[in-house]
């Protein structure tokens, strides 16, 4: 659905991205996860046309953004990451205002609007005005707008920040039905690796304007998944002993087992060097929580702040 | 159209649902309106009907001071109020203290004998004037020479009678001679820019000049709304929707030139209706709708691409307001809006086309004061749309620098 070729864009001479490669499967749902700066939103604004690249090619449902961008724009929808509505008008007036914008009039007007509204959980409150909502009621109207031209392509940019759990695992079903029903690709960028977790097929991570990994989900978590032994003061010989073992990588005063079919071969040949070489270990942790363990080891767990 | 259509709706709602803006756009130009026009009113009037009250004690017994007294009350420099005949000083000067009066006029017994005879001052002098101490050397000398004119008028009027018989043989028209009253000097006011000039009322110079301050404030609402949707990401949102640049600009613009449209009805019809409700004089409106709806129309585009420029411009709302809200008042300063064009000295009057607000005042007294007609306001309207037309030409060019929309 998406293809990415080459693409590069710089700001003030500064490399924001740098030579992407990116693949997305029609129907799928994409994590896109990457630290502060790492050039997400960049991406996501090239792909809707609100930014122009500096090089590379871009298709998307086979039309070349460059040359049909209009067309292209036409069958995806963005949600930003801020509220990207009008506070003093309700949300049925905002739904009227942005469907009217996709060229929405009449009785179609009406019925997208209904399918939002729906989609938004949003009857009790449709003709109040939005600047007394929540949280949540605002992100979910934020949503319900970019669904107005049932696109082909939706790109979720964070759209659950600064909710409560009722109103993000809501947004969350919601983007799942929304892919499940319609075949709808999304593409989605969020802090919370649960999130990521839960809804999405395929995950690619970027940082400092580089894809450094993208595959389905399942391999990721598979990849991410390994068994860490934390030991004290391994020695030469003992880390000698154990780095040519396929599966097996050491790093400083940690050991990560891939969880392959080798698995339990690996862990008893760590555990038979230790006990010869009297190696002390201090833990073992089976895989939890490993996505974002393994998120911070990709991008370096160092502090990003923008620049 | 649809479109269009649906982001006027939306603006207009933006709009009315702000109550800081309406109240910028329509109650304080209001509110300046009635209390510049009332407060100012006396000041304005000097040069058409300003009144000085005066006490009048007739104490004549013939018939000449009451035409004395019928011809100072037709001036409108003066009003007279008579007290009894036999109203001793003391009770004159009580009710000058009293009535805040500050000249009053004593008729004497002697006037009518005065006025007819040849030498009367033989006599005494038929008038005396008890003056409040206060009152300046001029006020005094106004009033001083429009008695001695009325009187020096009826006693050649009393002195035509007498030699009626002389002037009909000589086939004089007696009548005639009377009726040379008017003065005959001509007045003139001197103003910058050798156009015609009348000064305005105390209404006709606050409608338009609070009119004209009040269509450039739609800076504050206009910016708000547009750097909040810059900040919120809906503008991001918009461009990617495919939503052209003209439709944006589009939307923007033309619900403000409504919002203008009906300022300028609704400070009209302040001037028209309120403003002498509350004791004002009317506002007079001229003859040219034509001319009137060119102007404002004119105004109204320059105010808009003005406002849009700042709101390029800005970064946050308290920068649009600084800046907006500073250079409105400077433009009204300079223009002639807070202080009338005509009181000031000649380089502020030079200095005052720098400001667009003039070129709009200025546009609207053409209409109101001096019955101009739509070809009377094309050199204004044609210099706020130059203006105005720079300032659009800039937006667009900072906004494409911007990438915003």
């Amino acid at each position: 659905m998406i293809e990415i070729r080459n693409l590069c864009k710089s700001y003030h001479r500064k490399t924001v991205l740098d030579d992407i490669h990116l693949s997305v499967r029609r129907g799928s749902i994409m994590g896109l996860l990457g630290p502060n700066g790492a050039g997400k939103t960049t991406l996501i604004s090239i792909l809707t046309g609100v930014i122009g690249k500096d090089s590379g090619k871009i298709t998307i449902g086979g039309l070349d953004l460059d040359r049909e961008p209009g067309r292209i724009q036409s069958m995806c929808s963005y949600v930003p990451q801020t509220l990207a509505f009008y506070a003093r008008l309700s949300a049925c007036e905002n739904l009227e205002y942005f469907g009217s914008l996709w060229g929405l009039k009449g009785k179609k007007l009406k019925e997208r609007m209904e399918f939002c509204i729906d989609a938004g959980s949003m009857q009790a409150f449709i003709d109040k005005r939005v600047e007394t909502f929540s949280g949540g009621m605002k992100r979910r109207l934020n949503l319900a707008i970019g669904l107005l031209n049932e696109p082909e392509i939706l790109y979720l940019d964070e759209p659950t920040v600064g909710v409560d759990a009722q109103s993000r695992n809501y947004i969350l079903e919601t983007i799942r039905k929304i892919n499940r029903e319609r075949k709808t690709t999304i593409i989605y960028t969020s802090h919370y690796m649960d999130e990521i977790e839960q809804v999405s097929d395929e995950i690619a991570v970027i940082d400092e304007g580089r894809i450094i990994l993208h595959d389905g989900k399942q391999a990721i978590l598979t990849r991410a998944d390994a068994v860490l032994i934390s030991a004290g003061q391994m020695g030469e010989d003992a880390v000698k002993a154990l780095q040519p073992r396929e599966g097996i990588r050491i790093e400083k005063e940690r050991i990560h087992i891939k969880r392959d079919e080798h698995l339990s071969e690996n862990m008893a040949a760590v555990f038979a060097v230790f006990h010869d070489r009297g190696v002390r270990v201090d833990d073992v942790v089976f895989g939890q929580r490993t996505l974002e363990e393994f998120f911070l080891k990709l991008t370096n767990d160092r502090l990003r702040d923008e620049n | 159209m649809t479109k269009l259509f649906y982001t006027l709706k939306k603006e207009f709602l933006l709009i009315t649902r702000d109550i800081h803006a309406v109240t910028v756009l329509f109650v304080m130009p209001a509110v300046f309106i009635m209390i510049m026009s009332l407060a100012m009113r006396d000041i304005f009037d000097l040069h058409h009907t300003f009144s000085i009250d005066v006490l009048a004690v007739n104490r004549d017994t013939g018939k000449m001071s009451g035409a004395f007294l019928k011809a100072m009350e037709e001036l409108p420099a003066f009003t007279v109020h008579l007290l009894e005949k036999d109203a001793a000083v003391e009770k004159v000067n009580e009710q000058m203290l009293s009535r805040d009066v500050k000249f009053a006029l004593i008729i004497k017994d002697n006037f009518s004998a005065f006025v007819d005879k040849e030498k009367g001052d033989k006599e005494g002098k038929p008038l005396e004037l008890l003056v409040d101490p206060s009152v300046n050397v001029q006020s005094q000398m106004v009033l001083r020479s429009a008695l001695d004119g009325k009187l020096a008028k009826l006693r050649g009027d009393a002195f035509i009678d007498r030699i009626g018989g002389f002037l009909d043989s000589a086939g004089i028209d007696k009548e005639k001679l009377k009726a040379a009253e008017e003065s005959q000097v001509e007045v003139h006011y001197i103003y910058k820019g050798g156009r015609s000039f009348k000064i305005p009322s105390a209404v006709q110079q606050s409608v338009p000049a609070w009119l004209v301050f009040s269509m450039f404030f739609i800076v504050i609402p206009l910016s708000n709304t547009f750097i909040s949707e810059r900040g919120q990401g809906t503008l991001m949102r918009l461009k990617s929707m495919n939503v052209s640049r003209f439709v944006l600009i589009t939307g923007k613009m033309v619900p403000y030139l409504f919002i203008n449209a009906i300022q300028v009805i609704v400070m009209i019809a302040i001037g028209v209706l309120v403003v002498p409700f509350l004791g004002g004089t009317a506002l007079t409106l001229g003859d040219s709708l034509g001319g009137l709806v060119l102007i404002a129309a004119s105004v109204s585009f320059c105010a808009i691409s003005l406002a849009l420029l700042i709101a390029s411009v800005a970064r946050t709302t308290e920068q649009a307001t600084t800046m907006g809200g500073g250079l409105n008042i400077i433009f009204g300063a300079l223009g002639g809006i807070m202080v009338p064009k005509f009181v000031m000295p000649g380089f502020m009057q030079d200095l005052a086309i720098l400001s667009p607000m003039s070129w709009g005042l200025e546009g609207f007294l053409d209409i109101f004061l001096r019955n101009g007609s739509a070809s009377d306001v094309l050199p204004e309207s044609l210099s706020l749309c130059i203006f105005g037309g720079v300032m659009l030409m800039l937006t667009m060019i900072l906004l494409r620098r911007q990438k915003e929309i």
